[in-house]
């Protein structure tokens, strides 16, 4: 790696321990800000749930709006954590160091805010356990074991025991280290939460393999996951512009693609409030922006097989719900917005060194990716059900209204506030991961010229 | 190439460059008996494949059965060998210091790529115009399938000639300027004035880059026109967006499984166990595994959304595809594709070797070679593509004589051609080895001995 700092062990730990030991005036102010956003969204689900779903622009034949993409969106963020900390992990790349964190505990809070989506959706959330306990599907009222929406829970479920099991084994140590660096109530906490961690070689060996198995089995939790969500939709005949057999991997690809860019907003925004510099450095910042380019085409690439596949079949209907998309009004604009935001604009500003190290334009870029990502799924949904059924008289429109975007507003402040919060409590770049990274950095003379290198792990 | 050596060889890795350039000169110069012994058996048997086409020539382009085994061929022979080069474009592309001794046993595909392409001419007759069935060509003019076909996939061909070459010319130089006579001449056209310049470096090094990038979106844009307008289209009621990706990883699956029968071939018959070594073999086999699973994830998204959908349409063409007419080369390629390579990968005693990923690999291809029969003999079967859904299906076609000339000597060609691109560039790449040694040290860490890789940008 070309621009690493030679840091001792003592100067790691204070670095990364910063976040936990000293409060900043502006952190407070900003988690404050944050909570109340949340507490408003709080609000709004909870007039929502008193005055009944009518308060949301959600109507026949448009059942599913604002939530439900929203939803899809957190589901699709989550998948950050596996793809830079369990790939990254597996094929070795130095320059997962400082990202692999950060990346899993988004996971975490995604996954959580997206679980509360369908429950907000239901409008009655305590109907929900009605549906499942007990679970009889003789009735025929019942959900379906057969549907995709049973299927999904388990999923996101499955897949949020096994990120929060991911993160904390690899935050063992870290835990150890703020340990043994604390008083009082932090203390007994770390100490609980440490196991007993002392850093034997038993002990390392068993955290490094308890590591790779888990990057092993969580992926294919991770493709099962975006996939089922997808077959929500694909499994649907009767939504024209869903029953796609591309469905599952262009909603994984999806979902690494504005996973890993959410990851890149998080890391450049966490560098510049906690002064990280020395660790996640411009060329970490470079190879996640190579890497969003290929993660951005190959994803390019199953937009335009699942669209152009919706034409191929030169089906009425479904000829014409492309055309809806892409000429007429509201969806032409919002399909404009998607396509520029999700992948012209950024890739093309990717292409250049410049942009890859820039902060400012990489924060702005990411950001964008995500406003993209987040109309796909919406124009995904909405325009394939306002014209769900066969006779155009029952056709219908959808509006957010203000109790919707109140509640979707408050999800982003929701994760944001949590981030912040373990950042308080855990440290937010793996410290073992770092000190690693220098025991392993070296450097080679080739003729005259000092070249960075790194031993291979084996 | 040289006959296999009993004794033992030294790895690369302790050899110096100098070694290493005279080491894989000596085994270029000459290539021994039974290279050509085997050579002339692949000749013959690419003549009878030539008597097979003719016959298939005389018979005329209607019946479009009867040419369900060539497409077969051709298009197996473009999923593995045109495919092939990916191995070492996307490995230098993420710097993995383990390919060098592969690159060129991968780029070496390029030249088959030449000799399918001759395959790919008769097929154009044959392939009905595209009014009035679903196609990727909607409305437009009635041949443009047989147009932008042939010119996606020759363009696919001479990009992929030209990484062999490109990627070649150093050592093209090096061949020149350690040879004599007519041999030197040849060398000295070929290698067009390469001095190993700063300049050229640089201009070989960002030429490779551009195109590696190029020859991959051109291999998923071929993937996408072959897989639809030779098999998918042909077939009423089929509308399967994955499938272009599919056949596209199914390449991915056989480019690697192809470079590690190779790999094992150049160990076992021309002496260069000191090159590919356990090293390659491991690094391999664990790219095998993970598209293995993956041709697992893409088959199941479109079995499952088509077994859960059940229209008529989707009925007919699973139960032509794999429940009925080609169950047995269904479940036969399900199990070698997927199923026993997957077996035998996920145990690392079986990935680092040499025996385990060759096994898994020549599995991999006798299951890609059965998957594509079943796609495209079946595709060529149909008598009418214009159909909306496929009403009666038609029996399963067997394989007669001719066409077992036609897939034989198809197969043979391949092989023999790239037994003679051999003759003209070095199987392993030295420049990349040489500078392979460059960026690496040998240090003592605690107390054992670690590699240290440069990390150059």
């Amino acid at each position: 790696m070309q621009e690493r700092v030679k840091l001792s062990d003592a100067q790691i730990n204070r670095d990364l321990l910063r976040s936990i030991f000293e409060t900043p005036k502006w952190y407070l102010i900003l988690v404050g800000t944050l909570g109340l956003i949340v507490l408003c969204g709080f609000a709004a689900a909870g007039f929502m749930i008193n005055q009944g779903l009518g308060v949301t622009g959600l109507n026949r034949p448009v059942m599913w709006g604002f939530f439900i993409t929203n939803f899809v969106f957190w589901i699709g963020i989550s998948h950050a954590g596996v793809m830079l900390s369990a790939i990254l992990r597996l094929v070795q790349a130095e320059w997962r160091r400082p990202a692999t964190r950060a990346a899993e505990v988004l996971t975490v809070f995604s996954l959580m805010t997206a679980m509360m989506m369908p429950l907000i959706h239901a409008g009655r959330p305590w109907r929900v356990f009605y549906w499942v306990f007990p679970y009889d599907w003789a009735r025929g009222v019942y959900p379906n074991v057969r549907s995709a929406l049973v299927w999904d829970p388990a999923a996101v479920f499955t897949y949020l025991t096994s990120s929060i099991l991911f993160v904390y084994i690899a935050l063992v140590p870290d835990i150890a280290v703020a340990r043994d660096r604390s008083t009082g109530w932090r203390h007994v906490l770390y100490s609980v939460l440490a196991l007993g961690w002392r850093g034997s070689v038993r002990q390392w060996k068993l955290q490094i393999i308890a590591g790779i198995l888990l990057s092993a089995i969580i992926l294919p939790i991770f493709v099962s996951v975006h996939s089922i969500v997808s077959w929500d939709f694909g499994m649907a005949m009767s939504v024209e512009g869903w029953h796609s057999t591309v469905f599952a991997p262009y909603f994984v690809i999806g979902a690494v693609h504005s996973g890993v860019s959410a990851v890149v907003t998080v890391m450049l925004i966490l560098r510049w409030m906690f002064k990280w510099e020395d660790y996640i450095r411009l060329e970490h910042i470079e190879a996640l922006a190579k890497l969003l380019i290929v993660v951005a085409t190959a994803w390019f690439y199953f937009f335009l097989l699942e669209f152009f596949f919706g034409l191929y079949s030169l089906e009425g209907p479904e000829i014409a719900l492309r055309e809806m998309q892409v000429f007429q009004e509201p969806w032409k604009w919002l399909f404009i917005v998607f396509l520029f935001t999700g992948y012209i604009i950024p890739v093309s500003m990717w292409m250049f060194r410049s942009v890859r190290r820039s902060i400012g334009l990489m924060i702005f870029t990411t950001v964008l990716v995500n406003i993209g990502m987040w109309l796909e799924r919406f124009i995904i949904i909405v325009p394939g059900l306002a014209r769900k059924q066969s006779f155009s008289f029952t056709w219908g429109g959808y509006t957010p209204s203000p109790v919707e975007i109140v509640i979707i507003g408050a999800t982003f402040a929701m994760v944001s506030m949590l981030v912040l919060l373990f950042a308080k409590v855990f440290p937010l770049i793996p410290i073992g991961d770092a000190k690693e990274g220098m025991v392993l950095a070296d450097e080679i003379t080739i003729g005259k010229v000092k070249v960075p290198a790194v031993m291979r792990e084996e | 190439m040289h006959e296999a050596h009993h004794t033992s060889q030294p790895s690369y890795l302790s050899m110096t460059p100098q070694e290493i350039t005279e080491d894989v000169l000596r085994r270029h110069e000459g290539s021994g008996r039974p290279f050509w012994v085997i050579a002339g058996v692949l000749a013959v048997l690419f003549t009878l494949g030539i008597v097979g086409l003719v016959n298939l020539l005389s018979g005329g382009f209607e019946d479009k059965n009867a040419w369900g085994y060539h497409a077969a061929v051709f298009a197996y022979i473009f999923i593995v060998a045109q495919s092939a080069l990916m191995v070492s474009i996307s490995l230098r592309m993420v710097k993995a210091h383990w390919r060098r001794p592969l690159a060129r046993v991968s780029e070496m595909f390029a030249a088959v790529g030449l000799f399918n392409f001759f395959l790919l001419i008769p097929l154009l007759w044959v392939l009905p115009v595209t009014t009035g069935r679903r196609s990727l060509w909607f409305d437009f003019p009635g041949n443009s399938p047989h147009i932008w076909d042939t010119i996606a996939m020759g363009l696919l061909v001479v990009c992929g000639l030209a990484i062999l070459y490109f990627a070649a010319l150093p050592d093209l130089a090096t061949v020149r300027d350690h040879s004599t006579g007519g041999r030197q001449n040849r060398y000295r056209r070929l290698a067009l004035g390469w001095q190993g310049s700063p300049r050229q470096w640089k201009v070989l090094q960002t030429g490779l880059a551009v195109l590696g990038g190029f020859y991959f979106m051109f291999l998923i844009f071929t993937h996408m026109m072959i897989s639809v307008d030779f098999a998918m289209s042909l077939i009423p009621g089929w509308k399967d967006a994955i499938f272009p990706a599919a056949h596209a990883i199914m390449g991915f699956q056989s480019a690697v499984a192809v470079t590690l029968v190779t790999m094992f071939v150049l160990r076992w018959r021309c002496g260069m166990k000191g090159y590919l070594e356990i090293d390659q073999f491991w690094g391999l086999s664990k790219l095998l595994l993970a598209l293995c699973l993956l041709w697992f994830y893409f088959w199941w998204s479109s079995f499952f959304t088509y077994w859960y959908g059940r229209t008529p349409a989707e009925q007919s063409v699973l139960k032509l595809l794999m429940t009925e007419t080609y169950r047995i080369p269904f479940f036969l390629s399900f199990g070698l594709s997927f199923v026993v390579p997957f077996a035998l990968l996920m145990w690392n005693v079986v990935r680092k070797t040499i025996w385990g990923p060759t096994l898994a690999a020549t599995i991999v291809l006798v299951g890609t070679f059965i998957n594509i029969i079943r796609y495209y003999v079946a595709a060529y079967s149909i008598k009418d593509s214009t159909l909306h859904a496929l009403e009666i299906a038609p029996p399963i076609n067997t394989p007669g004589f001719n066409d077992i000339l036609v897939v034989v000597g198809g197969l043979a060609g391949a092989v023999l051609t790239y037994m003679l691109a051999t003759r003209v560039f070095p199987v392993i790449s030295m420049w990349e080895m040489r500078e392979g040694l460059l960026l690496q040290r040998v240090r003592t860490f605690m107390k054992i001995n670690i590699r240290v890789m440069a990390k150059p940008e």
